[in-house]
C-alpha cells in the first residue's frame, strides 16, 4: 500500500504536478459519484415497493376500520347479540367479547392484514425488480408475521387451555391443580415458541432437539404426577362408576321411596 | 292438595275435566308406564285423554285410553327444549285443549296431583300449571340457591320450582314455549333446558302452582355436579340477560303461601358431609382466587377470605354475600369477563361453600325452607345491586 502510494505520489518529471492532483480528485470524485448514485438509484429502486407497502396498510386500514363500524352499527340495530343469544344455549367454548365486537374486530384485522399482504406483495415485486440490493432480512418479513400470528395465537391458547385446566382440576378436587395447570400452560407455550422459530428457519435442528427435550421432560412430568398424585381420584372414579352400573342394573320399583335419607342432591 | 298459587284462581278439585287433554310422558319402564295411566285413567274420564308415550307396548292393557307415539327423549331430570316442541306439534296435530307433561318420575305422584295440574289448564284461566314438591330439605339444593331465588327476584313470582318436570299447559303457553324452543331445537341444541315460568312471566300468563305431595328424584342425565351445574345455570343466566329489559322494572311480589310440610328424616352427621365442601371451598380459594378476582369486587373478595378462614362449625356465608356473588357472576356472563365455560365452573366452589353452610344451618335446628327464603330475600334486597352494576358496569364498586 505504501508502494503504491509513493508510486502515486512520486512527482513526474514528464507531466505538471497541478494536472495530477486534478486527475487524482477528478477520479475520487467520478468514484464517489458513481457510487452514491448506484445506492440511490438502488434506492430509488426499493421506494414505489416501500411506498406500495405502507400505502396498501394505510388505505387497507382505513377500509377496515369502516367496515368494522359499519359492521358493528348493522349488527347492533339487527340486535344480532340478542338472536344469537336466544338462538344457542350455553356452550362450554364461547368467546369473551360479544359477537359484535367479535365481528367488528375480525373484519377490522382481517383487512389490515390483506393490507399488509398486499403490500408485502407489491414490495416484494418491486424489490425483484430492482436490483441486487442484498438487504437479506427483507424476504423473512412474511415469515416474521406468520412467526407473530403463531405466538399470538400459541399464547391465547396456553391460557385458555391453562385455566381450562386448573378449573377442571379444582372441580375435581385434585390438589396439585395449580402446577397441572402451568405446565399445560408451558406445554403450549414451548411448541407455539418451535413452531415460531422453525416458521422463522432459526436454529435447525438445535430448535428441534431443545423443544423435542422439553416438550418430553414436560408430558414426563405431568405424567409421574397425575400418576402417582391421583391414585385417590382414578379409585374415586372407579366407585362412582361401578355405583352407577348397578344402579342401572337395578330393577326399577313402581312405589315411591324416597332412597337413602337425608342424602344431598344438588338437583 | 289442589291448593293453588294465590297469584291465580283457586281451583275447585270438583270441577268436570273438559275434552282433549293431551298427556306427553316421559320415558320410563313399562310397570311404571301402567302405574301412571291407573292414575290418569282414575283422574280424568278416559274419553278426554290422549297419551303420548315413547312406548305404545301398554296400550294392550288400558284398551279404553287412546294411546299415540311420541318421540322418545334422553332421561333428563329438566324438561328439555326438544320436549316442548313435540308437546305441542302433537297437541296441534290432535287439537288438543291443554298438555299435561309428566317427567320420568311422574309415578310417584298421586292421581289428584295429577288431576290438580290437568284440569287447572283445561278448566280455569292458568296458562302454566306448575308443580310444588314436597321433597326433603337437602334435595333440589340448586334450586333453592340458585333458580328459585333469581326466578323470585326477577321475575316476581313464587313458583318454588321452576324447572319443574311435570306441568300444565294451555295451548297458547304451548305454542309461546314451542316458539322459544325451536330456536334451541334449529340449532342442533334440543338439550338445553327452557324456563317456563320466565316465559309464562314475560308474556303476562296466569301461573298457578300446585302441591303435588312427594316426588321420587329423577337421576340427573349428567353424570356429575360439573357437568349439570354449568349446564342449568348457565341457561337461566342466558334467559335473564335475553330478559333484560323486563326484569329490570320493578314488580310487585305475590303475597306468601304457607309452606308445603315436609316430613324431616333423623339428621344425620352433618360434619361430616359438609367436610368435602368446605375442602373444595379451600382448594378453589388457594387457586381460583385470580378468576374470581376478575368478577367478583374486593368487598365480596374480603367476604370470601373471612369466610375461608372459618372453622368447620362456624362455616356461614352472610346471606348479602351469596346474592352479590351470583348477581357478579350473572353480570360477568353478560359481559363476558372471561369465557363462559370457565365462569361458571368457578361459581361451583362457591355453591358449595353455600351448601355446606346451609346444612351447618339447618342442622342447628333452624327450618331449611325458612333459611331458603331468607336467601331469597337477600336476592331482593340486593336487586337495586343487580340492576345497577348491570346498567353502569364500569362504575367504581368497592
Amino acid at each position: 500500500m505504501q508502494n503504491i502510494l509513493a508510486t502515486i505520489l512520486q512527482p513526474n518529471p514528464s507531466q505538471a504536478a497541478p494536472v495530477d492532483n486534478a486527475s487524482v480528485w477528478h477520479q475520487m470524485s467520478d468514484a464517489l459519484h458513481q457510487s452514491l448514485f448506484r445506492i440511490l438509484s438502488q434506492l430509488i429502486a426499493i421506494l414505489p415497493g416501500i411506498l406500495a407497502l405502507v400505502i396498501a396498510l394505510a388505505v387497507f386500514t382505513l377500509l377496515g376500520m369502516a367496515l368494522s363500524a359499519l359492521l358493528r352499527r348493522g349488527l347492533t340495530l339487527l340486535k344480532f347479540d340478542d338472536r344469537l343469544a336466544r338462538s344457542r344455549s350455553n356452550n362450554d367454548w364461547t368467546p369473551s367479547t360479544s359477537p359484535t365486537a367479535l365481528i367488528g374486530r375480525t373484519s377490522f384485522w382481517a383487512c389490515v392484514l390483506l393490507g399488509l399482504v398486499v403490500g408485502v406483495s407489491a414490495f416484494d415485486a418491486s424489490f425483484a425488480t430492482g436490483a441486487t440490493l442484498p438487504i437479506s432480512l427483507l424476504p423473512y418479513l412474511t415469515h416474521v408475521t406468520g412467526a407473530v400470528f403463531l405466538l399470538i395465537a400459541g399464547t391465547f391458547l396456553a391460557r385458555f387451555l391453562a385455566r381450562s385446566v386448573l378449573i377442571g382440576a379444582v372441580n375435581t378436587q385434585i390438589q396439585y391443580a395449580r402446577f397441572l395447570s402451568l405446565g399445560v400452560k408451558w406445554l403450549v407455550l414451548v411448541l407455539a415458541g418451535a413452531m415460531a422459530l422453525d416458521h422463522l428457519q432459526i436454529g435447525g435442528i438445535v430448535v428441534e432437539l431443545t423443544f423435542g427435550i422439553l416438550f418430553g421432560g414436560i408430558v414426563l412430568t405431568l405424567a409421574l404426577a397425575v400418576g402417582l398424585g391421583s391414585r385417590d381420584l382414578v379409585s374415586r372414579s372407579l366407585e362412582g362408576h361401578a355405583e352407577h352400573s348397578s344402579e342401572r342394573s337395578g330393577q326399577p320399583s313402581t312405589t315411591p321411596t324416597a332412597g337413602p335419607e337425608d342424602s344431598i342432591r344438588h338437583f | 292438595m289442589a291448593t293453588t298459587d294465590p297469584i291465580s284462581e283457586i281451583v275447585t278439585p270438583s270441577a268436570p275435566a273438559s275434552v282433549g287433554l293431551l298427556v306427553m310422558l316421559a320415558s320410563m319402564p313399562a310397570e311404571q308406564v301402567e302405574s301412571v295411566l291407573t292414575k290418569l285413567s282414575a283422574a280424568f274420564p278416559a274419553e278426554d285423554l290422549l297419551i303420548a308415550a315413547p312406548d305404545e307396548s301398554c296400550a294392550d292393557s288400558f284398551p279404553s285410553l287412546r294411546i299415540v307415539a311420541a318421540p322418545a327423549s334422553t332421561p333428563s331430570s329438566t324438561l328439555t327444549a326438544a320436549n316442548f316442541v313435540h308437546a305441542y306439534q302433537l297437541a296441534q296435530t290432535h287439537e288438543a285443549r291443554a298438555i299435561l307433561v309428566l317427567g320420568p318420575e311422574s309415578w310417584s305422584l298421586e292421581s289428584i296431583a295429577l288431576h290438580s295440574l290437568g284440569s287447572a289448564v283445561l278448566t280455569t284461566p292458568i296458562d302454566l300449571a306448575v308443580s310444588r314438591y314436597a321433597l326433603r330439605p337437602r334435595v333440589s339444593l340448586v334450586t333453592s340457591a340458585i333458580l328459585y331465588p333469581l326466578t323470585r327476584t326477577l321475575f316476581a313470582s313464587r313458583v318454588r320450582f321452576p324447572l319443574a318436570i311435570d306441568l300444565g299447559l294451555s295451548p297458547r303457553m304451548a305454542e309461546r314455549l314451542a316458539s322459544a324452543a325451536q330456536r334451541f331445537v334449529a340449532a342442533d341444541q334440543g338439550e338445553a333446558p327452557l324456563w317456563p315460568v320466565n316465559e309464562a312471566t314475560v308474556s303476562g300468563f296466569a301461573i298457578g302452582q300446585f302441591d303435588v305431595g312427594p316426588l321420587v328424584q329423577p337421576h340427573p342425565s349428567a353424570p356429575d355436579l360439573n357437568t349439570m351445574f354449568p349446564l342449568v345455570t348457565g341457561s337461566l343466566f342466558s334467559d335473564i340477560d335475553a330478559k333484560a329489559a323486563f326484569w329490570q322494572r320493578p314488580r310487585q311480589l305475590p303475597p306468601a303461601r304457607e309452606p308445603v310440610p315436609i316430613e324431616l328424616a333423623p339428621s344425620s352427621d352433618s360434619a361430616a358431609e359438609i367436610a368435602p365442601m368446605i375442602n373444595a371451598f379451600h382448594l378453589a380459594y388457594s387457586n381460583l382466587y385470580e378468576i374470581w378476582s376478575l368478577v367478583l369486587p374486593p368487598n365480596s373478595l374480603l367476604g370470601l377470605k373471612r369466610l375461608s378462614a372459618l372453622d368447620a362449625a362456624a362455616f356461614r356465608m352472610p346471606n348479602s354475600l351469596w346474592a352479590r356473588i351470583v348477581y357478579d357472576f350473572v353480570l360477568a356472563y353478560r359481559l363476558r369477563t372471561i369465557n363462559r365455560g370457565h365462569l361458571l365452573g368457578a361459581l361451583i366452589p362457591l355453591y358449595l361453600a353455600w351448601v355446606a353452610s346451609h346444612i351447618n344451618i339447618t342442622a342447628s335446628g333452624a327450618d331449611p325452607e325458612g333459611h331458603i327464603e331468607s336467601v331469597a330475600a337477600a336476592f331482593e334486597a340486593e336487586k337495586s345491586y343487580l340492576v345497577s352494576r348491570w346498567r353502569w358496569p364500569d362504575r367504581f364498586n368497592p
